[in-house]
């Protein structure tokens, strides 16, 4: 079609040159033969030549005239405008370089912060239709999603009408190794039949099927494209390898597409859940470790659907009293918004920040190219004059514009591509889909409409202008530059002050989030992460059957540990703190204090360690004693709990040496006696208040907790500061005591808790330079429209100070004006971004989104650079020379 | 006053289809076909003929065709189409009855009431 289209136009564009040789010849063609006839009549044939010739008249002038009887054609026309107006933006450099450079900033930035907005929000997922597809988690009375048991989740699949299809997905967090040295995978356990429904087509080998959720079906699995990159070179033969998942023999069946987000894009491996196959299948009291995805029939609702899961839930509840207590509801989450959740208000706010620097960038210019057209106002009325029409001087306009706009977004969009770098080293790693980062046809697109609104916002006011007013005036006056009336200057104060609201709007945005992020920064974590490095790792699943190996494991590492120099302590903990997406939680009541109903049962963090891990991790020790190596299984089971814990719980006497029942294993309570306190930690983010905490020394560990803490524990080490060669230390001391020991990253801890800042420094740094440009921006208008007034009032100044008005009179006449503008600026600005504030409440933290504070200094900041502008601004007009500017008309 | 006279506005289309409508014409014979038939009186200026054929040609109420001249110049020839020929037809109907209009009303006499 576009090729089509690009045919008739040079078909068109050379029949032009065709017509034109035609014209040209057709008057040659009409002179011979009038001098013929002048040679017929007696004359000469030179003479009878030049007769005839002056007898024409002018030839150029009746060509054009030719050519506009025959209907000019629009391309001919679009040259012609492109030419008039690079002729006008060469004649004013200044002003195209200002513009250019204005709108390549905003254009940039917009299309820079849209391309990973687009990469994260907008690309498709890996599912079709992935808005029909829900999360379904089980509510309790303290937590909105948690998971649902094996039995019941047959139940629901069973009875659901509302869905195509309801999957079971379990995390499966193997330890997985080949040929190769072993290592740790996320996953899931997911039921086969998952696949049809999600509607994922595997990119290599087959999905899984419903075959292999039978009972005694082969061990399959499928991997992710990056694990199929990073561990097999994307070799294709990979299909029909054996693999060993925590010491079972799989065979892997496929390749995931890239993208497979389920539960998020970490997945690294997809094994069938094979529910009949589980010893769990019918035991109703049994462990609840399942959530479930479900696709939405067409034209059921999420609320129908939620009603059914309801009615489904009471169902269960009257069926079987006293085993679903504590679950009171179901939760329906959609499935993108979980993957992309915690950003989207991020990337939101920042695509919004770059947009009013763009929305800045086009009235500044609009300003600008109002005190052209005012300063043209003389050049346009000669044009008048001279024949063009009204239509065409727009179009001239409006050329001008599109040309300035398009030169400023191309440049912008080179901007975009070479620091495209640059903002993906600021990106937070943990974004996700960031990987997938690239500039596609979106993205042009988007550039492509950015530059036309631009064009048309810069280009229409002086345009608009142009239509209301009187271009005779222009040429009888004499006063040379009138200032084009007052609906212009009015025109030019709005976008003056709409500039300094916008720009106090982004600068107020900025100021909050800065003070969040201060504050947040300054949050005590409740530990400390200096020189602490931590690796985390799971153990073969032979060898590692019960408490005591795993304990031998820790005293194997831990003895090397002590021989090398550098470490001052280490240990070994369940889960550390600020890991991410780790949760384990706990139920425990006061004897003497039994709830009132069963799903009032508090709980808490739940954590098994070693005794120096509170050394390690510089965990104060607040009251009673640390963990030693005689409290083992032999000796009663002892607990140290947090502050928070021992204060809520045991607010009339001291928790020390108290009993409370604790629900860590598959049968009843336990009776675990409190010996220590210690400081709360955050476990979850800084800015999630710290819950209580609960810690178990290892060797006490309940027996159900073997296969969780071998499949995933972290080392926690502290050391004498230097990071040279830690990373191989630590690693080769773990293989050393057991080479089949898988390990993860060593990580410093430092970095874990400056991880848990990131979205927020990006965020923080991306509208606070977007704001500091519009400020920019908006100073430079005011200072604009300053300068161009003191230019415009030049005689009048001059005549002021003829009179004797004092240099300091005219200062303070200007820098009321200024004053004036800025106020009206401020005022809007306010209202706007107190208007806004909700938008952004979600980012505070510990500031109050109306934070007068912030306001206060913004203001302040604004108001300051807006006056020096002003005073720059003002120097001109310090400088006129009464003699000068009276004569000077 | 002149012999010759200046045109009103518009009777230039008029013209040049009447001058064409008596056989293909290049634009120096459709000069001299009008100063002929209007008996010398009436002088059109040369360059202004060309738009006017333009003109004319767009709104298809002429054709052009590439031919020789009587003294064997190459010249674009003009023809009337059946939408030109039924134009001069209105155009003619209209002029004669604006100008008997025109003359009757420049002669009128002062009458006394």
């Amino acid at each position: 079609m576009i090729a089509a289209y690009l045919r008739s136009m040079a078909r068109r564009f050379l029949r032009r040159t065709q017509t034109e040789r035609e014209v040209e010849e057709e008057l040659r063609s009409h002179m011979e033969l009038r001098a013929d006839a002048l040679e017929r009549a007696g004359l000469e044939r030179a003479e009878a030549e030049r007769r005839a010739r002056i007898e024409f008249g002018s030839h150029v002038r009746f060509k054009e005239e030719c050519r506009e009887a025959m209907g000019g054609n629009a391309i001919d026309q679009a040259i012609q405008d492109v030419r008039f107006s690079l002729r006008a933006l060469r004649k004013s450099p200044g002003f195209s370089l200002v513009a250019v450079i204005t709108l390549a900033l905003g254009i940039g930035a917009t299309v820079a912060t849209f391309s990973v907005v687009n990469t994260v929000l907008l690309r498709p997922f890996a599912f079709s239709h992935p808005e029909k597809l829900l999360w379904i988690y089980s509510q309790r009375s303290d937590n909105p999603r948690t998971n649902f048991s094996l039995p019941e989740y047959c139940d629901y699949r069973d009875q659901a009408t509302s869905f195509e299809g309801l999957a079971g997905v379990a995390s499966f967090n193997p330890s997985f190794s080949d040929s190769g040295p072993p290592e740790r995978v996320q996953g899931v356990r997911m039921s086969a039949s998952a696949f049809a429904m999600l509607a994922v087509r595997p990119l290599l080998g087959r999905a899984l099927i419903a075959e292999d959720d039978r009972n005694g079906a082969r061990g399959v699995a499928l991997i992710s494209y990056g694990l199929w990159s990073r561990r097999y070179a994307r070799d294709p033969a990979v299909i029909g390898r054996p693999v060993n998942l925590d010491g079972q023999s799989r065979e892997i069946v496929g390749v995931l597409p890239p993208g497979f987000a389920l539960p998020n894009l970490d997945t690294e491996i997809v094994v069938p859940l094979q529910p009949d196959a589980d010893p769990r299948r019918n035991v109703r009291n049994s462990v609840n470790f399942l959530r479930m995805v479900g696709r939405l029939r067409p034209n059921v609702t999420t609320q129908q659907a939620h009603a059914e899961l309801e009615a489904i839930r009471q169902n269960l509840h009257r069926q079987y009293p006293g085993i679903y207590t504590g679950k009171i509801g179901i939760t329906l989450v959609p499935l993108t918004e979980e993957i992309v959740a915690n950003i989207k208000a991020v990337l939101l706010t920042i695509f919004c920040a770059a947009g009013a620097v763009l929305l800045v960038s086009c009235v500044n210019l609009a300003g600008i190219s109002l005190s052209r057209a005012a300063a043209r106002h003389r050049e346009l009325a000669v044009r008048t004059a001279l024949g063009a029409t009204r239509s065409q001087l727009t179009r001239l306009l409006l050329t001008e514009s599109f040309i300035l706009a398009l030169v400023g977004g191309s440049l912008g969009m080179l901007l975009e591509v070479w620091g495209q770098r640059a903002l993906l080293r600021l990106v937070p790693s943990d974004l996700p889909r960031i990987e997938n980062f690239s500039i596609d046809w979106t993205v042009l697109l988007f550039a492509g409409a950015l530059i036309f609104v631009a064009a048309l916002a810069c280009g229409l006011t002086p345009a608009w202008l142009l239509s209301r007013s009187d271009l005779r005036d222009a040429l009888v006056s004499s006063s040379r530059g009138s200032t084009g009336g007052a609906l212009q200057s009015r025109l030019r104060t709005w976008l003056v002050s709409g500039q300094i609201a916008l720009a106090l709007v982004l600068l107020a945005n900025a100021g909050l989030l800065l003070r969040s992020f201060v504050r947040l920064s300054s949050e005590q974590p409740g530990f400390d992460s200096n020189n602490v490095q931590t690796i985390r790792f799971s153990l073969p699943q032979t060898g590692y059957d019960d408490v005591a190996t795993i304990a031998r494991f820790y005293d194997q590492l831990h003895s090397r540990a002590t021989t090398i120099n550098g470490i001052k302590s280490d240990a070994l903990v369940s889960i550390l703190p600020l890991a991410p997406k780790s949760i384990s939680f706990v139920h425990f009541t006061r004897p003497d204090r039994p709830p009132a109903r069963p799903e009032d049962t508090p709980s808490t963090n739940y954590r098994i360690v070693t005794p120096d891990y509170f050394r390690t991790m510089g965990i104060p020790l607040l009251d009673g004693r640390n963990f030693t190596e005689s409290d083992e299984a032999e000796h009663p089971p002892v607990a140290i709990v947090s502050t928070n814990l021992a204060r809520t719980h045991f607010p009339d006497r001291s928790a020390i040496g108290q009993r409370i029942l604790v629900d860590d294993t598959d049968g009843d309570p336990r009776s675990i006696e409190i010996v220590g306190t210690v400081g709360p930690v955050k476990q979850t983010n800084l800015e999630t208040p710290a819950k209580a905490d609960i810690y178990l020394p290892l060797r006490q560990m309940p027996k159900d907790g073997v296969p969780w803490l071998r499949n995933s524990a972290y080392w926690v080490v502290k050391t004498s500061g230097g990071t040279m060669g830690v990373e191989r230390l630590l690693r080769d001391t773990i293989q050393n005591v057991d080479r089949n020991v898988a390990v993860g990253a060593v990580r410093p801890m430092t970095e874990s808790v400056a991880a848990t800042l990131a979205a927020r420094r990006f965020s923080l740094l991306l509208v606070g330079s977007f704001a500091a440009a519009a400020l920019f921006l908006a100073a430079a208008g005011l200072y604009g429209v300053i300068s161009y007034g003191i230019q415009q009032r030049n005689r009048e100044i001059g005549v002021r100070l003829a009179l004797g008005a004092t240099r300091a009179t005219i200062l303070g006449m200007i820098f009321k004006e200024g004053a004036v503008l800025l106020a009206g600026g401020i005022i809007a600005g306010f209202a706007i971004a107190l208007v806004l504030a909700k938008l952004v409440a979600s980012q505070m933290y510990g500031v109050n989104e109306h934070d007068p504070f912030s306001f206060a200094v913004v203001g302040l900041i604004l108001t300051v650079i807006s006056l020096v502008a002003c005073g720059i601004a003002a120097r001109r007009a310090m400088n006129i020379d009464p003699i000068v500017a009276l004569r000077c008309e | 006053m002149s012999e010759e006279a200046e045109l009103l506005p518009g009777t230039l289309d008029l013209l040049i289809l009447k001058a064409v409508s008596l056989g293909p014409l290049h634009g120096y014979a459709v000069l001299s076909r009008i100063e002929q038939i209007s008996g010398q009186r009436l002088l059109v200026e040369q360059g202004a003929l060309y738009p006017a054929l333009f003109r004319l040609v767009r709104q298809g109420l002429l054709k052009t065709e590439w031919g020789k001249s009587e003294n064997n110049r190459r010249a674009k020839f003009y023809e009337l189409t059946a939408k030109g020929r039924k134009r001069l037809q209105e155009e003619t109907d209209w002029w004669k009855r604006a100008s008997a209009a025109v003359t009757a009303a420049l002669a009128a006499r002062p009458q006394r009431a």
